[in-house]
């Protein structure tokens, strides 16, 4: 499985992400052999680059071109507790297994 | 950032393409960018709106690498008051500056930055501060070299 953080230019605000999504992963103890976290611009990010796509929200109709049911809408970025959110809702969906803290 | 990099100051009468100006000043001075850099930052968000409103009351301004960057910086300017960013939905009072030269070289900038940011309680304190030295003491007490 593949996530990918999307941001504008792909410089900065999307490896915040990126690095959220990872730290969620590590405290929640998730086997990651499988799973890829990485970053880019908008303008990299087709369907077929990832799985789920997380994408700040007032960039949504930037992504219009990516499946909806794939892509995440953040309210804020620094928000850990949303992204761990939304990264639990995916490996729900995956039967990945995690431990809840 | 140093007390060279860090500002306070009211804002109450900031646009926000002014208080984007005035937190980037510093970077102009050090010549780390130049003044063109701060159009590029502006310029970027009337394209493509306020998503560097990256949490409550906070921006991360940057724009792409391009030869107004001379190096790797980041400044913060916090305003006493919130200035709206672009609209009445995003009032903000922390507003940094992030430059960089590539596409990697900065990304320890931000781990170091993020240390400060999902830390809610000095996120908190840095909102309350109205002094670069009370800044600078909380950052002091962050396990992070910002």
């Amino acid at each position: 499985m593949k996530i990918l953080a999307v941001c504008q230019s792909g410089l900065g605000t999307s490896f915040m992400v990126q690095m959220n999504i990872q730290a969620v992963l590590k405290a929640e103890n998730v086997d990651t052999s499988d799973i890829q976290v990485d970053h880019s611009d908008v303008g990299s990010a087709t369907p077929d680059a990832a799985d789920y796509f997380f994408v700040e929200s007032t960039l949504a109709n930037t992504v219009s071109s990516l499946p909806k049911d794939r892509v995440v809408l953040l309210k804020s970025l620094i928000d850990k507790q949303e992204t761990k959110a939304h990264v639990n809702d995916i490996l729900d969906k995956e039967g990945i297994q995690y431990t809840a803290e | 950032m140093n007390a060279r990099t860090l500002q306070v100051t009211d804002g109450a009468n900031l646009s926000w393409e002014e208080a984007i100006a005035l937190a980037a000043q510093p970077l102009v001075d050090e010549k780390i960018i130049e003044p063109a850099y701060i159009d590029a930052m502006i310029g970027v968000v009337k394209e493509k709106g306020p998503y560097m409103n990256i949490g409550p009351e906070i921006v991360l301004a940057h724009a792409r690498p391009d030869n107004s960057v001379h190096g790797i910086g980041l400044s913060l300017l916090k305003t006493n008051s919130a200035v709206n960013f672009v609209d009445r939905e995003h009032p903000v009072k922390l507003w940094f500056v992030l430059t960089a030269i590539d596409s990697q070289s900065h990304l320890g900038v931000i781990q170091q930055l993020m240390t400060l940011l999902t830390n809610k309680e000095a996120v908190k304190q840095v909102l309350a501060a109205d002094s670069v030295d009370q800044i600078l003491a909380i950052l002091k007490g962050l396990d992070a070299s910002l």
